[in-house]
């Protein structure tokens, strides 16, 4: 019996799309332009960073909008030693639950930091702003060490 | 024997090509807020969410109900997403009806949406597939040679796709919500139009709109105590067949004759043309009219095309029919939603709460809905009285 053959193909597929942000989100993008972060106050009065439309227990409409800091500590991380190419960083890093100044709530980004044995549960970090500004997540270039 | 349950509240957004002052949370949350409200209810009120959407390469979200959580208030309720391409908002709505019809929810609400402006809905739809022949087709690509079958398999003169499409602009006209408003449009812009997919015109097309609709479904208890009438569920029927096999019927599918066999037995209804006050038919390009009338038994096979010219389905022409008063799909036509928003409309009809698309006295209505290759078919038949 001959030896079966197994189908093979490469295959591509893209698409353009478009993203309305909306109000809330858009804010936030719009703030990181700027080179500010900005949470939105939740029905229980927490401050929720990165803002949502919507509160995630009662449903309500959001629009309190605060201001909070760009510097704030780790919650948790988890280390990266040896980034791969779709990674923010060339260089060893750490993936990292980030609550700043003012925020009730952690949000995910990157930290910068020179070894694993650097980093601790409550560690000082602050926001790296990239060179040029335009209203996008990355906008942040990670968080280092304070 | 299943529950009694009914539509007790009904929202829409303003169709429309883009809708860039919102998020598609912030979309699907207008309607279903809207909802909400003339249900007279809050969110502590609903039981669980029934969310329907057209493929999730439409718009590239993936999961869109993770995502939406929050804007649809499921915190601690049971929520679920429902995929029938373009029948999608019809089955969603079915889906909801039957969580209400089993007992196991008091009140739940069913949300449809699609946002065409952010999206590639059109090549989305026939996206290349590894090991297969590449259609590339789009969708009026698919119809257009079944259409072209049912012109030559009827003998039916080449202007009725135009009436259907001015029929159903005018109609939209008459309502507030329709993407389309053209009350000045005639046969001959219609006929004058490009040509698309021969035989199918620009104009005979339906448009891109972006748009979401909402309903909600409660039990027999809490329909008799809402503040506005309730159209109470007659019957629900969904069907399928394979989208491509040698010999397969496509002009006059066996999946939508036998859905709304099904459908009508429920409903008590012999004669559909007789017994129906008005249809929400899905008819995103005109000459699904006709072969619709015909499949779904409102005309003899050959015949659905006298319907539509004689304008026994016109709201203008005082019609013993009317198909598509609000205007159909040839006037809105957010994909994902475009099922729910016929089921919706065939309950605001019963409801008596149509505006100017009212059919005057509407007491049973038919909500319908196909997708894929016209191979999913989902229908529901909405009463002013129980039974």
């Amino acid at each position: 019996m001959p030896e079966s053959e197994i189908l093979n193909q490469a295959f591509e597929l893209g698409y353009t799309y478009t993203r309305s942000t909306g109000p809330v989100v858009g804010r936030f993008l719009t703030g990181l332009r700027d080179r500010k972060i900005v949470g939105i106050r939740a029905s229980d009065g927490r401050v929720v960073v990165p803002p949502m439309e919507y509160d995630p227990d009662t449903a309500a409409e959001l629009s309190e909008f605060v201001d909070v800091s760009s510097e704030g500590e780790i919650v948790s991380w988890a280390w990266v030693k040896h980034p791969r190419e779709a990674h923010p960083s060339t260089e060893p890093f750490a993936w990292a639950m980030i609550r700043l100044d003012g925020a009730d709530v952690p949000m995910v980004h990157w930290v910068q930091a020179g070894d694993e044995s650097d980093l601790h549960t409550g560690a000082r970090v602050r926001a790296r702003w990239a060179d040029e500004t335009v209203g996008f997540i990355t906008d942040i270039a990670g968080f280092e060490l304070v | 024997m299943a529950n009694l349950a009914a539509v007790v509240g009904i929202g829409q957004t303003k169709y429309t090509t883009k809708r860039d002052d919102v998020s598609i949370a912030g979309l699907v949350r207008e309607a279903a807020q809207n909802a909400l409200d003339d249900a007279g209810i809050g969110w502590d009120d609903i039981d669980a969410v029934i969310l329907g959407k057209a493929p999730d390469m439409f718009e590239g979200v993936i999961m869109p109900e993770i995502y939406l959580t929050d804007a649809l208030g499921c915190n601690g309720k049971p929520m679920l997403r429902v995929h029938t391409a373009g029948s999608v908002g019809g089955s969603t709505a079915l889906v909801a009806a039957s969580h209400v019809q089993s007992g196991a929810f008091n009140r739940v609400l069913t949300v449809a949406f699609e946002k065409q402006s952010e999206s590639n809905a059109m090549w989305a739809l026939s996206n290349p597939q590894p090991f297969s022949t590449h259609l590339n087709a789009g969708a009026g690509g698919y119809f257009a040679p079944i259409i072209r079958e049912y012109m030559r398999r009827s003998n039916a003169p080449d202007d009725v796709g135009i009436k259907v499409a001015v029929k159903d602009r005018l109609h939209g006209a008459r309502n507030p919500l329709a993407h389309l408003q053209r009350p000045d449009i005639t046969m001959e812009e219609v006929k004058e139009s490009f040509m698309l997919w021969d035989p199918i015109r620009f104009l005979e097309s339906c448009p891109s709109s972006d748009g979401a609709c909402a309903m909600v479904i409660a039990n027999e208890e809490l329909a008799e105590q809402s503040a506005k009438p309730p159209a109470w569920i007659r019957g629900v029927a969904m069907r399928s067949e394979p989208t491509m096999y040698a010999g397969r019927e496509e002009v006059n599918p066996q999946a939508g004759k036998d859905c709304a066999a099904d459908v009508y037995a429920q409903a008590g209804i012999t004669d559909p043309r007789r017994d129906l006050d008005c249809a929400e038919v899905y008819v995103p390009f005109s000459w699904y009219e006709p072969m619709w009338l015909e499949n779904l038994g409102f005309a003899p096979e050959g015949e659905g095309w006298k319907l539509t010219m004689e304008g026994a389905t016109s709201l203008d022409e005082g019609g013993d029919i009317p198909w598509n008063p609000s205007g159909g799909v040839l006037s809105s036509n957010p994909i994902g939603a475009s099922g729910m928003i016929r089921f919706a409309e065939a309950a605001r009809q019963v409801r008596g709460d149509a505006g100017d698309h009212q059919v005057e006295g509407a007491r049973l209505a038919l909500g319908h809905a196909y997708g894929g290759g016209a191979q999913f078919f989902a229908m529901w038949v909405v009463g002013a009285d129980k039974a």
